[in-house]
């Protein structure tokens, strides 16, 4: 299997699971987006040694994989190449930040390890965070959603359109990069003679085919607007999902509630 | 319905394509467009849909086809793509199906009635929200039936239907298109499919007309069919083509 | 090169989605303008090319590693920079949507990193003033070659080198990093300088093919310039690919190894040890035990105190215990929850046949 047919697995795997039923896949794509949006811009506002108050965001994202029964093992099979990168970022942070932050039993914490910890784990949430709205959103779904923030028609249709022939030519690249190497066992890649026809022959038929296309579309009266499936009405339930959980997203940010329950429980035992 | 007089096709100034092609097709009739690779068949399609600059005269329904009638050739025509990938832009079936319709100024309602018709007589219904990436092949040329007849088309044009389908979907489609009223030209290399759907054929050789006549004679006429490098259909000829 | 969300301050990201919506915009309006409605299939079939092709492994001659090509250089060539921006926007949002490449909120730096230099930089600051100036020779067709060349590496390396810089930027800005600015240029500029090397090769080569196969397709391009020969591109390139692996050498080998710069940057130093890069000693991993090394660093910490806001405690240490206490109730929620919805999702099938 080469890169192009895991690709396509991880998408089709990202449709089997937004073509699913639960009470999140069943919310609207608009409340989904902004909520989502919210807990990010909220998740990363967190300073960076306020661990003990993002803690907190841990519970939304447990809450929505809950609701939706969408594996919490594929999130991290998906997350597997990016997550390095965020955490890499982070390792640096106990070389240059030493300065002692807080003891633990006879160990003391510097400010880098507690900043690195919550850079981690920001990334960790606004990744699993992003990776559930598609998980539980279809790509239409999601589109008609942008179109409702009034995004311009042509990059929602050029999205639509690409989305469609992503699937098409990754396929194409994969059925040719596997032809290619059955005649060129043992090489890693593709070879320098054949670095511009590879692509280039794909290119274009790929123009041919986009020739083509542009003809079936006027054929069938295209002028330059699309027209698009119906989009779902945003009901009440949808509006209270998105204004409660922006509500409690903030609360959370001002008030450092694990903290406040912490204290609660061991002032009680002082 | 469609007359075609001295059609001739350029892609480069010297070397035409097409070279006068004439013919009729009447309304309701169902014509085989047959010829080897290169004959010139997909070329007078996209010519008779105004996708391709021609000279000399096509008409459809008594209108010319030149850029200004192309809105009103078009709504009379459907075209059916020998690749349904190209044919489907759109990530679900029923978006394809309603975007014709709405395109020539349909309603939402009647594009959505137009679409449930049209799925009903092809019985086609649980395709209706399925992802076009996710069809089998036979699926995806149903669908992509599905959406030209959504516009309603007085004529069908279909390039090779049949072309890497499996037997059993091949005879679905060859049946579907037995069961389409509307008047229909089909370009296919598969002879036993123009036998099985048309009444008249016409031979395409080199760019012009070899010959036009009722399908069943000019299927038969082997030396016809190899003086245009093509073959009996199976059925007649038998595995080793004798 | 894709960031991450976690790597950016909302403000910083803000800003550069304000930034990047604006070039969008202006670029929708002159493609309406334009009024091309052909160009949109064919925006949405190159975009779909581009995100496919950037997953083909093009092995570098003489290394054993291999690299990939640039999109925004090539959209840009292919489509003019205002549509090959919105193709690049495009396959942008499906890595992050279905790839989880970048992220929602960081999507607007990434725009501006890889699609703005790539397209804009790119096409009006280098791909049009060299297809149109008299480099190498008249309009020959072999000069026009060496120009699609020299305009791809060059376009490469330069927006590679700008998009680069400008995560530097975006990450310190936003205050993540404790990695000094300096430093932090030192290790990404020299890496996206080989991967530059070897992405302007790809491109070049592919543009090429275009150029002989079908000249329309290129922007500033005059198709009718007369016929060269075929060996003369085949040179060139090679004695490209040799000033490459000579110049590049041991970087594009390191980078190229590596799934992406970004990545190697920060990995590859880790691997290679920080004592040697930073000057910092391994031993002292943050963690310490006792209070030996405290006294020393007194003064660091008060002078990293202020800005430490637990927003109502009085003193860092003294949380430390309702802290961890805290979170252990947060974590016993999560895991109820975890179960609550299973139960939840249990009884409503269960529910459903009746």
């Amino acid at each position: 299997m080469n890169r192009m047919d895991r690709s396509l697995l991880e998408l089709r795997e990202m449709d089997t699971l937004a073509a699913g039923d639960s009470p999140v896949h069943r919310l609207h794509a608009l409340a989904k987006l902004l909520t989502t949006v919210a807990y990010i811009i909220v998740t990363v506002s967190f300073g960076k040694y306020q661990l003990d108050g993002l803690l907190i965001m841990v519970l939304w994202p447990a809450l929505l994989f809950s609701l939706s029964g969408i594996p919490v093992g594929t999130c991290f099979r998906k997350l597997r190449f990016v997550l390095p990168l965020v955490m890499a970022v982070g390792l640096f942070n106990p070389f240059f930040d030493r300065a002692p932050l807080l003891t633990v039993g006879g160990l003391t914490v510097s400010g880098g390890v507690v900043s690195m910890i919550t850079l981690m784990l920001k990334g960790l949430f606004c990744l699993a965070a992003s990776f559930l709205l598609m998980a539980t959103t279809s790509i239409d779904d999601l589109c008609a959603a942008l179109r409702r923030l009034h995004l311009p028609s042509i990059l929602v249709t050029l999205l639509l359109l690409t989305y469609r022939y992503v699937g098409v030519m990754t396929e194409e690249l994969s059925v040719m990069t596997d032809a290619y190497h059955l005649r060129a066992p043992g090489q890693r890649g593709i070879r320098f003679a054949a670095w511009g026809s590879f692509l280039g022959q794909l290119l274009l038929r790929s123009m041919d085919r986009a020739e083509e296309l542009y003809g079936s579309m006027q054929l069938r009266g295209f002028s330059g607007n699309f027209a698009y499936a119906e989009d779902r009405r945003f009901t009440g339930r949808d509006a209270l999902w998105l204004i409660l959980w922006t509500a409690a997203f903030v609360l959370c940010r001002l008030y450092n509630i694990p903290g406040l329950l912490g204290r609660l429980l061991t002032g009680g035992i002082r | 319905m469609i007359r075609l007089e001295n059609v001739s096709v350029y892609y480069t100034k010297d070397a035409p394509v097409l070279r006068n092609v004439s013919f009729t097709v009447e309304k309701g009739e169902a014509v085989g467009l047959i010829g080897a690779n290169g004959a010139g068949k997909t070329t007078l399609m996209r010519a008779l849909l105004g996708l391709l600059p021609h000279e000399g005269l096509i008409t459809v329904d008594g209108t010319e086809v030149t850029p200004k009638t192309l809105p009103e050739i078009r709504r009379k025509m459907g075209f059916v793509l020998q690749n349904s990938d190209n044919q489907m832009f759109m990530p679900t079936v029923y978006e394809d199906m309603i975007f014709g319709p709405m395109n020539y100024g349909a309603s939402r309602e009647e594009a959505d009635a137009r679409v449930d018709a049209v799925l009903a007589r092809l019985d086609l219904a649980d395709l209706k929200h399925r992802h076009n990436h996710k069809l089998s092949g036979g699926e995806k040329r149903m669908a992509a039936i599905a959406t030209v007849l959504a516009m309603e088309p007085e004529v069908l044009l279909m390039d090779e239907p049949t072309s890497a389908l499996d037997p059993r979907n091949r005879r679905l489609i060859i049946r579907t298109i037995r069961e389409l009223p509307e008047t229909k030209l089909i370009t296919s290399h598969d002879l036993d499919m123009i036998w099985d759907t048309c009444d008249r054929v016409i031979v395409l050789g080199r760019g012009s007309v070899a010959a036009d006549g009722p399908a069943q004679e000019i299927l038969q006429d082997r030396a016809l069919l190899e003086a245009n490098r093509l073959e009996l259909p199976l059925r007649l000829a038998g595995p080793d083509g004798a | 090169m894709h960031m991450a969300d976690a790597l950016l301050a909302p403000a910083v990201a803000a800003t550069m989605y304000v930034a990047s919506g604006t070039v969008a915009g202006v670029s929708i309006h002159q493609l309406k303008k334009d009024n091309e409605p052909q160009k949109l299939p064919t925006m949405a079939v190159a975009a779909a090319l581009v995100f496919a092709g950037q997953m083909i492994n093009y092995t570098i001659p003489g290394t054993g590693s291999s690299g990939h090509m640039c999109g925004g250089m090539l959209l840009s060539a292919l489509l003019g920079p205002q549509a090959g921006f919105l193709s690049m926007i495009v396959i942008l949002t499906v890595q992050c949507l279905f790839f989880a490449d970048g992220g929602l909120m960081a999507l607007g730096a990434n725009i501006w990193n890889m699609a703005f230099y790539g397209c804009f930089v790119g096409y009006y600051l280098i791909w049009r003033p060299i297809m149109h100036s008299r480099w190498f020779g008249g309009e020959t067709r072999k000069a026009e070659r060496l120009r699609i060349i020299a305009a791809s590496v060059i376009g490469c390396i330069v927006t590679l080198q700008l998009g680069a810089f400008s995560v530097v930027l975006e990450t310190t800005l936003s205050g993540i990093t404790e990695l000094p600015f300096g430093a932090f240029v030192a290790l990404m500029q020299p890496i996206h300088l080989a991967i530059g090397l070897v992405e302007g090769l790809v491109t070049a080569a592919v543009l090429v093919f275009v150029f002989e196969s079908r000249p329309a397709l290129l922007m500033d391009v005059d198709p009718a310039t007369g016929p060269g020969t075929q060996r003369s591109l085949q040179t060139t390139l090679v004695i490209l690919a040799a000033v490459v692996v000579l110049v590049g050498g041991g970087l594009s080998l390191l980078a190229s190894s590596h799934p992406d710069g970004l990545e190697w940057a920060l990995f590859g130093n880790e691997e290679a040890g920080y004592s040697k890069n930073m000057g910092l000693d391994e031993e002292n991993f943050g963690v310490k035990s006792g209070v030996a090394d405290t006294a020393s660093s007194i003064q660091e910490a008060t002078s990293f105190l202020p800005d430490y806001a637990f927003p109502d405690s009085d003193s860092p240490v003294g949380t430390t215990v309702s802290g961890l206490v805290g979170s252990a109730i947060v974590a016993g929620l999560a895991v109820l929850i975890c179960m609550a919805g299973g139960f939840f999702r249990r009884r409503k099938k269960q529910q459903q046949p009746a």
